[in-house]
């Protein structure tokens, strides 16, 4: 990150390879057309070049940093588009699909970090992790998700805690989801 | 508990994301008086960073990477084309703000003039600096606005880091406009709380700059109040 910070576009590009592939699956997750997740991560990149030397790894781990300006992207995106009201959160609803290519082992690992998060996720009761969806890859607020689904807010937020503290409990600190 | 909050309710939102943005940001003013809710910020913030990962994992698309890192280095050349010769980007600086490099050969030329409130403090002919003493909102710290050759530095003394998960983002308001516009500047304080910032491009037609607080990454439009203001007029 030394050298991203001093303005090495090789050493940025490695930083890309490393990390576009988590970045593009949660855009992609996030907005279920391929065409705008490619657009969020292309401006969540640059952004990243940008801004490149005020990343603090006392924050966290790079690939953190990259998947939050990803997420904050697309949020901006979605709220340009105004096209919440169309968006299908639920990964069934995701209408194109992605070939699945050959693994490398680095993507085989990578795959298995989501598939222990998404067993945490699918294991919450259907109503914390409905909310905890539409919050985190919806980008939609406690007060616009108890409108949707007809909840006060204080259950739509009693919800959300209850749901992140038995994925905690469930995720623990192992350091394979450490992202 | 202190203030309004919920100590109990709002944690899990925050991370998520999913407080309303005065809400946010008053329960980032909570979480400074509040050491249950920073406690329970900080226990939940892990696992809502492993939400990132829970998607199905796809390659990115053959072509992102080759597009990717041509916006890259057309963004180098726009900005170095916007800026003074100087400054070889927009991002970097002093202490923190790595990759700013001649920016310092400013402090040589700075005549640093103390004055209270936002008003222009002093100028001094020869050097053609002045100091713009700016106004702070929600912090101890200080900042003033060093102008010189139409451009611009922001010195910050004493300021808070950005509360977790967020950045400091500067913004500028030009004259008659009623919203401001991102200046694609992003940036925190050193341990110290001290930090040198310039203002991208030029000051002509720029009649406040402003700084928020916002999410990792920035924003397009500012979500919060700024915590300081800048006036030029």
């Amino acid at each position: 990150m030394q050298l991203v910070r001093a303005g090495d576009a090789r050493a940025f590009e490695i930083v890309f390879d490393r990390h576009s592939a988590a970045a593009f699956s949660l855009a992609y997750r996030m907005c279920g057309r391929q065409a705008m997740a490619e657009d969020v991560v292309q401006e969540a990149f640059v952004s990243l070049w940008r801004s490149g030397a005020h990343y603090d790894a006392g924050r966290g781990s790079v690939r953190t940093w990259v998947l939050s300006v990803v997420r904050n992207r697309t949020i901006d995106a979605f709220r340009r588009e105004s096209a919440k009201s169309n968006r299908d959160v639920t990964e069934e609803g995701i209408a194109e699909r992605i070939q699945a290519p050959e693994l490398t082992d680095t993507e085989v690992e990578r795959r298995d970090e989501a598939r222990q998060v998404r067993k945490a996720l699918v294991e919450l009761p259907p109503d914390q992790r409905q909310v905890i969806e539409l919050a985190y890859f919806g980008g939609f607020t406690h007060s616009q998700i108890a409108d949707m689904l007809e909840l006060p807010s204080g259950t739509v937020k009693g919800r959300m805690r209850l749901g992140l503290t038995k994925m905690r409990l469930a995720l623990g600190d192992s350091p394979e989801v450490m992202v | 508990m202190s203030g309004k909050h919920d100590c109990g309710a709002d944690a899990a939102a925050y991370v998520l994301g999913a407080l309303e943005p005065e809400e946010a940001e008053a329960f980032s003013r909570h979480l400074d008086a509040c050491v249950v809710c920073r406690d329970e910020v900080a226990a939940f913030q892990h696992t809502a960073n492993a939400l990132a990962m829970a998607p199905p994992q796809h390659r990115a698309p053959r072509g992102l990477k080759r597009r990717v890192m041509r916006a890259v280095r057309e963004s180098d050349t726009e900005t170095q084309t916007q800026e003074a010769p100087a400054r070889r980007s927009r991002w970097g600086g002093s202490g923190l703000f790595v990759g700013r490099p001649a920016v310092a050969a400013l402090g040589a030329l700075a005549v640093v003039v103390v004055v209270i409130g936002a008003i222009i403090v002093g100028s001094n002919g020869s050097s053609g600096t002045r100091t713009i003493a700016a106004s702070v909102a929600g912090s101890p710290g200080t900042a003033q606005l060093s102008v010189s050759g139409g451009h611009g530095q922001l010195v910050l003394r004493n300021f808070p880091q950005p509360t977790a998960g967020h950045i400091y983002e500067m913004w500028e308001l030009r004259s008659g406009a009623k919203v401001p516009a991102p200046t694609g500047t992003l940036f925190s304080v050193n341990s110290s709380g001290a930090g040198n910032v310039g203002v991208p491009g030029g000051l002509h037609g720029i009649s406040k700059v402003l700084v928020t607080q916002e999410p990792a990454g920035g924003s397009l439009t500012p979500t919060t109040t700024p915590v300081i203001v800048a006036s030029l007029d």
